[in-house]
């Protein structure tokens, strides 16, 4: 390597180090454990695959594996880990935010003393605030947090009329300062005898008295109003007699959620009803979009065919349009009443297809919108791929007596399978999981009549799952993620599956 | 495998090809009739409308607050980017797959490819979060940030993109590198001179599939940015119709087909490498 | 050699020791509104930077998003100060924490309409201030409609005279079979269904859920027969309905306020009623009230309470959001100055006799089971009985009574 190149190299490594190293002391100072070893480990990599010539490889492998670690390995892994909680509406917070909620409530006791004030700043800084009770009428001074009864008469106090403008150097604040300045002033506790005196609202200061203790060692948050203990239970302070207080915090709760799933009839009811038909779903996606790719790949194909550039490129628009747009147009489209496609059948043919009422044409209706958005993405493929068979097989094929049929059949597919089976099989896990046109397009439905589950005809496992995780009371997150797991597996096994078959395909494609 | 044509055969050809057409374009051109209707709806009004008007395209470019000219601007920068890294990131991926041979090499695309097939469901939360603290530590890189968007999308860049280039880089004979490496070039830059020039093709396609894929995408950038200066074309898309009660459709047609014509033209001028693009890696042996 | 490289190494790792933190200071006031309100505030908001000197910060969210993103983005540390949201967020809102109570309201109450402070009062306090109030009623063609009837026979009546679905025209529409429930609630309220009952404390039960009973009933037929009459087509959905009104070419519909715009720029001569009388019963709509929320995660608390009671809550701003959105002002002193619109007056019958949504969490289970049942009535695959009864007991178990 020349001078320049080992140069260049030692610097980028250094400035990443450096930037590294910066950005872990930071995570070391706030305490982020889980970041910083993620940051020294990904570090470590780093060095390792520059600096040694075994892990040469890495060096091309490890600016793409470091965003793939960073933005889904460990959202899958803070997934994991969620699933074992109960992550959700009630219980979103950290025990620590719960208990901070709390102690920072202050209740203001009845016939509890009001006080306006005005206040001074003096040019260090420092505050001083002058206090006048509502009631008796008492002014009071708060020096260094603790209120004294003073006289209007202090020599302190500077005069403009009968306005205090000044008081032993610190100059009164205006209304609009007082406003700038609210963020300080609410953070104030004056003592008053053995009473808080705290900023009630923009004109008044009031007694204010701390509504909840935690006492760390036993575990017990107290009411100091009404003297009721809470004890966490689940993640919510509870007290003896059953009295639970908001916000809760999210806690470990075990297999909790995955047990759920076996045993709750509203998802083991209708799960092989639902599974079949999301199984059933995907299969259909591909087949009918690869059908299509590969017909119309075939027909453009064609040497002899004119105009075929002009058609290729409008065939292709489809695939330009955002995704959540088109579906919503087909959604207005397939109106029944009102739709343009039932209003031409209707003057064609005189009948109106229920596209979104039966649970057949509901169906219907998903599969022929995803194949519009996705027969383009399959003709690209297998325009590309048709290209690469070689043209002495066909000519073989035709010595041999072979019609088109034929060719078709024994020739072109086998050899277009090859290459594009994993393809498919991503296809099909993509569509598995496509939530998009489902939720958009029918949300699900139609409902089925005497179901007592909230499974619609055309609901596949994710988007019955979402709707049950965020549909019922709230979200909950915790239970999202443990049926976010299970369909992970069911669909990593079915695509592992399906990735050693076409292995086999490619074996014996080899041999050609 | 062609031969020449009937006539009967030409035009039953052409029909459906037609028919599909229609199919196809169909949705598109009911949204252009929208965007040039003067009413807000999309549905009550007729195929072809009876008082066109420009007025929805200039509503476009003259509301302050929604800066649509600056979200395609936003989007075509972050997607162009997104695209360009995510081709370097898959090339340098595949190149190391193709070229050398190291443990693991096949379980761990397997792996990556099966990895990718979670649930997206609650990702979103986790990458906010994870955004949140990355911003808090690295200024430019956090939430309300185009590069930390673009990170985000780097996240898929192995994956079916490095088994597509994998596939092609396969079928470029080694005799190439190994007699540049005898003249004393490095890996590296056996693969900088002599692997890339020749993999135009997929690197193309690679580039397309990329630039389609993130500018269509709402959700991410959707959670990830705040700021209307920063919105992408998608967000902003949606801002128009998640009103509270209803869609106004005649601005969001005429902000459909406006940002609809980068993605063509992108489309267009890289066609051509599209279609002898996915030839070769497809094939092994 | 080795060792200047070993130097440089150091060297520019030591650089990585000088680091700087920074973090985002309070003193902004950050607002999340829609897109129907982001205009609005930061219209107003310049005035109260200009008397306080304090910015003010106007966040464009789409309306779905403030109620997920507070969540997430609240306890994080990124979230606003204030959001703008409907009554019924709160139940979560306050099971997660993330609202403060707005004490100054208690001395303030009589300065609303009762049912705004009444919907957004939870557990003692109140949470968030209301200014606007919304109900659904009749929106109607002056031009094919002359007055609406008062009773539910006469209605339906007038309505089979109108409708001529040859010629396109319908005389009553409403876009319950999208299905919407929320639309469909005066039906089933005018009989004597409700949705949550009050247990002995007057608080809402989720266990008690009157959608099955024969008041329910009743209304889950009368919007059944709505559908065999031909008056309403099964696919009618909002913008069908929206649209065939602003053509001309549909005499009544039942719907909002915010549908009132569009009819004005179509230039239809509309008028707003309330809704008739089923045998002497009036017909309950659900009532909505938007309002300004505190979030507790805020650096700015009582900063944004000043905003809310200096600046807010005065005559003027409340009409300056009236003018830009024509929603009934919550604000007692702003309503009256509009009192003399026979809109305002029209949209305040229908919110006389209406129902504040119920706002706990478990009204997410009510609105896909309802939603559901509706469908299957529309369709005719079930018979409100089934179809509402099937639906009380799927809420049932999902709540888990």
């Amino acid at each position: 390597m020349t001078m320049t190149a080992i140069l260049f190299k030692i610097l980028l490594l250094g400035v990443t180090n450096a930037l590294g190293i910066w950005a872990a002391v930071g995570l070391f100072l706030a305490g982020s454990w889980l970041p910083l070893s993620g940051l020294v480990l990904g570090l470590v990599a780093l060095n390792f695959a520059v600096l040694s010539k075994r892990a040469y490889p890495l060096r091309y492998l490890l600016p793409g594996l470091i965003p793939f670690f960073l933005m889904v390995v460990y959202p899958i892994a803070s997934n994991m880990a969620v699933a074992f909680t109960n992550f959700g509406t009630g219980h979103r917070l950290t025990k620590e935010q719960v208990i901070a909620h709390f102690e920072s409530r202050f209740y203001l006791p009845e016939g509890g003393e009001r006080f306006t004030y005005q206040a001074f700043r003096g040019p260090a800084g420092s505050l001083i605030l002058l206090l006048t009770s509502t009631v008796t009428g008492t002014n009071y001074l708060s020096e260094r947090g603790i209120l004294q009864a003073v006289e209007l008469t202090d020599p302190r106090f500077v005069y403009d009329g009968a306005e205090i403008v000044e008081i032993n150097g610190h100059h009164r604040l205006s209304r609009r300062e007082l406003v700038q300045i609210m963020g300080e002033l609410q953070e104030l506790s004056l003592q008053w005898g053995d009473e808080a005196v705290r900023l009630v609202s923009l004109a008044e200061f009031g007694v204010a008295r701390r509504q909840y203790r935690y006492d760390p060692a036993e575990g017990v948050l107290t009411d100091l109003r009404t003297g009721i203990a809470y004890t966490p239970v689940e993640g919510i302070f509870t007290s003896v007699h059953g009295e639970r207080l908001q916000p809760g915090f999210a806690v470990f709760i075990g297999a909790r959620n995955f047990t759920e799933i076996i045993t709750n009839p509203h998802i083991s009811g209708p799960f092989f009803r639902i599974f079949t038909w999301t199984f059933l779903w995907a299969f259909l996606s591909v087949a009918t979009t690869f059908t299509l790719g590969l017909a119309l790949a075939l027909l453009l194909n064609d040497p002899y065919l004119e105009l075929r550039n002009f058609y290729r490129t409008l065939l292709i628009v489809p695939y330009a349009i955002p995704g959540f747009i088109s579906i919503l147009v087909w959604g207005g489209m397939l109106n029944v009443d009102f739709g343009i496609v039932n209003r031409i059948l209707h003057d064609l043919f005189a009948t109106k297809i229920p596209w979104f009422h039966d649970p057949l044409w509901a169906r219907v209706a998903v599969l022929l919108v995803n194949l519009w958005l996705g027969y383009a993405y399959m003709m690209i493929v297998c325009l590309g791929a048709l290209q690469s068979i070689p043209q002495e097989l066909y000519e073989a094929a035709r010595v041999d007596g072979a019609n088109r049929i034929q060719l078709l059949g024994k020739v072109t597919l086998p050899l277009l399978l090859i290459s594009i089976a994993p393809l498919l099989v991503g296809s099909f896990a993509f569509n598995f999981n496509n939530f998009n046109v489902i939720f958009l397009l029918t949300g699900g439905g139609p409902p089925i009549p005497g179901a007592i589950t909230p499974a619609g005809a055309t609901d596949i496992l994710i988007s019955y799952t979402y709707n049950l995780a965020f549909g019922a009371a709230g979200a909950r997150y915790g239970f999202a993620a443990a049926v976010s797991l299970i369909i992970f597996m069911i669909i990593g096994t079915i695509s592992a599956i399906n990735f050693r078959l076409t292995r086999n395909l490619e074996r014996v494609g080899e041999s050609l | 495998m062609y031969s020449r044509h009937t006539l009967p055969g030409k035009l039953l050809r052409h029909l459906l090809i037609c028919g599909m057409i229609t199919f196809a374009l169909f949705p598109v051109l009911w949204i252009f009739s929208a965007s040039l209707n003067p009413g807000n709806t999309l549905f009550g009004q007729a195929f072809i409308p009876e008082n066109p008007t420009l007025r929805h395209y200039q509503e476009l470019f003259n509301s302050p607050r929604h800066p649509f000219g600056l979200w395609l601007w936003n989007s075509i920068k972050v997607s162009g980017i997104a695209s360009l890294l995510t081709v370097s990131l898959a090339a340098l991926g595949a190149y190391a797959l193709s070229r050398f041979r190291f443990r693991g090499r096949r379980t761990g695309l397997l792996a990556l490819l099966i990895i990718q097939m979670f649930p997206q469901m609650l990702a979103m939360v986790a990458i906010y979060l994870l955004l949140l603290e990355i911003g808090r530590h690295i200024p430019g890189l956090g939430l309300n940030t185009h590069a930390g968007l673009i990170m985000v999308y780097l996240g898929g860049a192995m994956g079916f993109n490095t088994w597509l280039m994998k596939g092609y880089f396969d079928t470029i004979p080694r005799e190439l590198e190994e007699s540049a490496m005898i003249d004393g070039a490095t890996h590296f830059q056996a693969f900088l001179q002599i692997i890339l020039p020749l993999a135009r093709p997929i690197l193309a396609v690679i580039f397309i599939l990329s630039f389609i894929g993130t500018y269509s995408d709402f959700l991410l950038p959707s959670i990830l940015l705040t700021g209307t200066e920063n919105f992408t074309f998608a967000v902003g898309l949606r801002l128009f119709i998640l009103g509270e009660y209803a869609t106004r459709w005649g601005i969001f047609a005429a902000a459909c087909m406006l940002g609809a014509l980068p993605i063509l033209v992108v489309f267009l001028s890289l066609q051509r490498f599209l279609i002898s693009g996915l030839t070769r890696g497809a094939v092994k042996g | 050699m080795k060792r200047a490289m070993a130097l440089l190494l150091g060297f520019t790792m030591l650089w990585g020791l000088i680091g700087a933190a920074w973090a985002s200071r309070p003193g902004v006031l950050t607002i999340w509104a829609d897109s129907t309100r982001a205009p609005i505030l930061a219209e107003l908001s310049p005035a109260f930077t200009a008397e306080f000197g304090i910015p003010v910060e106007v966040q464009e969210v789409p309306f779905g998003d403030i109620r997920a993103r507070l969540g997430v983005a609240g306890p994080a540390g990124e979230g606003p100060d204030i959001i703008i949201g409907p009554h019924d967020w709160i139940g979560e809102f306050i099971a997660d924490g993330l609202l403060e109570p707005l004490r100054f309201l208690e001395g303030m109450r009589d300065q609303f309409v009762p049912v705004s402070i009444e919907a957004f009062s939870s557990g003692g306090e109140i949470w968030g201030l209301p200014y606007l109030t919304e109900a659904i009623g009749i929106l109607y063609n002056r031009d094919l409609v002359p007055a609406v009837p008062e009773t539910y026979d006469e209605f339906i009546a007038l309505a089979r005279e109108l409708t001529d679905p040859e010629r396109g025209q319908f005389g009553f529409l409403t876009n319950i079979p999208q299905p919407d429930p929320f639309h469909s609630f005066p039906f089933f309220t005018a009989s004597g269904g409700y949705i949550f009952g009050l247990d002995e404390e007057g608080v809402l039960d989720p266990c008690d859920i009157g959608l099955a009973t024969e008041g329910a009933i009743r209304g889950g037929h009368l919007i059944l027969e709505l559908i065999t009459a031909g008056l309403v087509p099964v696919g009618t959905d909002y913008a069908a309905m929206t649209g065939l009104f602003n053509d001309g070419k549909a005499g009544m519909i039942l719907t909002g306020p915010w549908a009132v715009a569009d009819a004005r720029a179509a230039g239809i001569n509309y008028g707003i009623a309330k809704l008739p009388a089923i045998e002497g019963q009036p017909m309950r709509p659900f009532v909505g009230v938007h309002g300004f929320m505190v979030s507790s995660f805020s650096a700015n608390k009582l900063l944004a309470m000043v905003f809310l009671q200096e600046f807010i809550v005065t005559k003027e701003a409340k009409l300056a959001l009236y003018e830009a959105d024509p929603r009934n002002p919550a604000f007692l002193p702003a309503l009256e100055v509009v009192a003399a619109d026979p809109d305002v007056a029209a949209w305040a019958a229908n919110e006389a006799v209406g129902i504040p949504m119920p706002s706990i969490p478990e009204m997410a289970a009510v609105w896909s089971a309802w939603a559901d049942a509706l469908t299957l009535i529309v369709t005719q695959q079930l018979s409100p009985e089934d179809a509402l009864r099937d639906a009380v007991a799927r809420i049932r178990g999902l709540i888990g009574c």
